[in-house]
């Protein structure tokens, strides 16, 4: 990987990076507000977007500085994942600020990254990446979805299942095989023979789009065959973002549940008091902690931190943690809320459905535990 | 001045290099190799167990003897005036070297109780105990626990009767680990039942010597006798021996208990360690043939996940107190974890070495996980049962509100109390 050396945030400077995102999340993005941008036409606020993007940097800060980017890494990148999960944020953040950069920047191909990085950090390029077929699975080798060579450029057919805000992005990163093996392509959204369908899903937060491809015009990313490395890296660097991201959601899960079990009174006493929900409470604490934990590890691991420990063995740890505190905290947050949590108007459920989207967006608990075990050499 | 912390290391070293000798930690984790055991409980004959400790009190000999005794401490009481920054580093430099384990002195004496005499002792006491205990010299043990005072510390029942200047102290506590090897005892007792719990209550330093101490052993489910009952009777402690006010324990046990959440999620070199390794638990999967199992691989997969998170976690929580802070709630949060996990590898690996777990067959890393298997109940319940600790979080951290009642108003007296229903 050709990424430069990335410079860090001091203590002070992640913590007002931290209330900087908070502060515009919770005057631009509070639930209502979350509510209302789920109902426009693109699906998301995309004046936040570009606020996130111009005032903030939000896009650019994982990003190299000579592509356009601020040049910190995942810690920083990390904290604003954590604030956009907090806040169940719509939009393709993830999408292209997690998966498509790092797709982009793990190809180690300058040309591809001077093209596209600089409209990512800046938020003008929605780009996304297009990974899994008919299987269902992220995979990394043997796709259906094939290239040929055209002149100087290759044609694209197949079809690409899962697409995370696949309808809308400016810029699909696919993944095809060729003769020399799996690789990288680039294609945007005004190519020839490109069908794209958004689909209704789980987690009305964030979109996904089955797209289908006939002898779609597309430029390799990085050299041919190359494709099952960089999408190795992209899936550990990725997850480690969505890490930070399920963490915040959790974060926000427990936050309404206490304030609930301290203002609801049954019984004559706040539900808070009883120990049926203090203690569950106190488990959601506790899941958090250790998730918290295990995505700032894999963060700085991937950073490249003294004393850190193997990246892969982190990223896997913290994907697998991460997921299985957010889902059980969003759960318990509805029990904890009875039947108000119940409710479409409650934004508890916005925090279910993304948790339990966010778990099998990589595979899914036997895929995530196997890869726990791989990592660690078992 | 404090002592710059990198001069401190050197000093450490040094002294460590000349008295010790560094601990093979190769094998560790390594599968079918050491020693057959998975316990967190040891079940030692006496005589090895009298020479462990014998061992325990010469290291502290020596530390003391070169200002390694008392980090922390005061220079009037033996103390080397130091901060908890070089007490952790010097424990984590230690730990690199092949020492004699000093837990029997440490964990209750040295670690809670000795600060619980500077902080409550009269002066005369000070000098008379706290060099003793921080050279080896003199044990202590924790007499707080009794079998109707669990959870509910402030229910203690022992009493404390004043005859000018001696108390004659009438009553029985449990669970007392290392009375067998102690000189002193820190006894939590009852002196006016008239109060309201908290209100009632005196500590005392109680020679474990006097007339009227009788500590037996009591056998654990699994099968050793680590902890103790001890039957005061009649016990004549001299007013001078009072820690704090009359009346005011309460305060004086809680500076106790407030020194034992740091340590009791510490982790020590041992079978325990060995078992929460990865590379440990996948020799495991392999030799008991479930490498290709998926239900097997799906349930090792999450336990590995949940206890390299909570080691992560450990590790950021000793960064955070390398740069100088105090632990948060996450020593509580570890020690819920560290019982669940030791809990669910207990299960985990007894299941995936099935029937030869029933009895001993002689063959390595089978019938032994028992000894973690019936450790695992303590793990929920020593130093803060799990409900208790959820409390702590949930009222301490989150600030929900305490379960309404009226036990902290009522005279002790007149409460309802285990065996003597009202």
């Amino acid at each position: 990987m050709s990424t430069p050396a990335i410079s860090h945030a001091g203590a002070h400077e992640l913590d007002d990076l931290r209330s900087s995102v908070r502060a515009l999340l919770a005057t631009a993005s509070d639930h209502e507000a979350v509510r209302a941008a789920l109902d426009t036409e693109a699906g998301y606020d995309t004046a936040l977007w570009n606020r996130l993007a111009q005032e903030l940097g939000v896009h650019a800060l994982a990003i190299p500085e000579q592509s356009g980017g601020v040049g910190f890494g995942l810690t920083e990148l990390g904290v604003a994942f954590g604030e956009l999960g907090r806040a169940v944020v719509p939009g393709p953040y993830f999408s292209s600020i997690a998966l498509a950069a790092n797709a982009l920047l793990a190809s180690g191909d300058v040309d591809a990254q001077d093209t596209h990085l600089p409209g990512i950090a800046s938020g003008e390029t929605v780009a996304t990446l297009a990974v899994i077929e008919d299987a269902g699975n992220w995979q990394t080798d043997g796709f259906s979805t094939s290239a040929s060579p055209n002149g100087s450029n290759w044609s694209l057919t197949g079809r690409k299942l899962l697409v995370t805000d696949g309808a809308d992005a400016d810029l699909l990163l696919v993944a095809a095989q060729t003769p020399a093996g799996p690789s990288l392509f680039a294609v945007t959204a005004d190519a020839a023979g490109l069908t794209r369908t958004a689909l209704i899903t789980l987690d009305i937060t964030r979109a996904v789009a089955t797209i289908e491809f006939d002898t779609t015009p597309a430029t390799l990313i990085g050299a041919e065959g190359s494709a099952s490395g960089i999408l190795d890296d992209v899936l550990v660097r990725a997850t480690t973002l969505l890490a930070g991201e399920q963490v915040g959601g959790a974060r926000a899960c427990l936050e309404l549940s206490v304030d609930y079990a301290r203002e609801r009174v049954q019984f004559g006493r706040a539900i808070g008091s009883f120990q049926a929900i203090k203690h569950k409470c106190a488990d959601m604490f506790a899941a958090i902690e250790v998730a918290d934990a295990a995505a700032r590890e894999a963060a700085r691991a991937l950073d490249g931190f003294e004393d850190s420990p193997e990246p892969a063995v982190a990223a896997a740890v913290a994907h697998a943690v991460c997921s299985d505190a957010f889902m059980f905290v969003a759960a318990e947050t509805i029990q904890v809320h009875g039947g108000i949590g119940f409710t479409w108007e409650h934004p508890a459920h916005l925090y279910f459905r993304r948790a339990k989207s966010s778990q099998l967006l990589f595979g899914g608990p036997a895929v995530y535990h196997e890869r726990v075990l791989t990592a660690h050499g078992i | 001045m404090t002592e710059d912390i990198e001069d401190f290391v050197g000093r450490v070293r040094a002294f460590l290099d000349e008295h010790a000798s560094r601990r093979e930690t190769d094998a560790v984790g390594v599968w079918g190799q050491g020693k057959d055991h998975t316990g967190y409980f040891t079940d030692d004959p006496s005589d090895v167990e009298k020479a462990k400790v014998d061992a325990a009190r010469a290291w502290q000999r020596t530390r003391y003897e070169n200002g390694f005794g008392w980090i922390t401490g005061p220079a009037e009481f033996g103390g080397n005036g130091l901060t908890t920054t070089h007490d952790l580093m010097y424990d984590l430099i230690e730990s690199e070297y092949d020492v004699p384990d000093t837990g029997v002195l440490s964990l209750i004496g040295l670690g809670m109780i000795g600060p619980t005499i500077l902080a409550h002792a009269r002066e005369d006491i000070k000098q008379r105990y706290l060099p003793a205990m921080y050279s080896g010299e003199v044990i202590a043990c924790q007499l707080f626990s009794e079998p109707a005072a669990g959870s509910d510390l402030a229910g203690v029942q022992t009493k404390a009767v004043r005859d000018g200047d001696i108390w004659r102290v009438n009553g029985q506590k449990v669970w007392t680990s290392v009375a067998q090897h102690s000189q002193i005892g820190m006894a939590l007792c009852r002196t006016d039942p008239d109060q309201p719990k908290h209100k009632g209550i005196t500590a005392f330093l109680v020679d474990m010597s006097a007339p009227g101490v009788d500590v037996r052993p009591l056998r654990q489910m699994s099968g050793g006798a680590e902890f103790n009952e001890v039957f005061l009777t009649d016990v004549e402690v001299p007013d001078d021996h009072r820690l704090g006010e009359v009346d005011g324990g309460w305060a004086v046990g809680m500076t106790t208990l407030m020194n034992e959440r740091a340590s009791v999620s510490g982790e020590s070199d041992g079978p325990v360690t060995r078992a929460q390794k990865p590379e440990f638990l996948g020799g495991l999967l392999r030799a008991t043939g479930h490498q290709s199992d998926a239900a097997a691989r799906a349930k090792l997969g999450a336990l590995v996940a949940d206890l390299t998170a909570a080691k992560y976690m450990g590790t950021q929580s000793l960064r955070r107190m390398k740069a100088g802070s105090q632990p948060g709630p996450e020593a509580s949060v570890g020690k819920l974890r560290w019982a669940q996990n030791l809990t669910r590898i207990a299960h985990l690996a007894t299941d995936l070495v099935g029937p030869k777990a029933m009895a001993d067959t002689g063959e390595w890393g089978t019938y032994s996980w028992n000894e973690l298997l019936l450790s695992s109940p303590a793990f929920r319940i020593l130093g803060g049962t799990e409900e208790i600790m959820k409390n702590i979080l949930g009222e301490r951290v989150l600030g929900l509100p305490k379960e309404p009642s009226s036990d902290s108003r009522t005279p002790f007296n007149e409460l309802r109390r285990s065996g003597n229903p009202s």
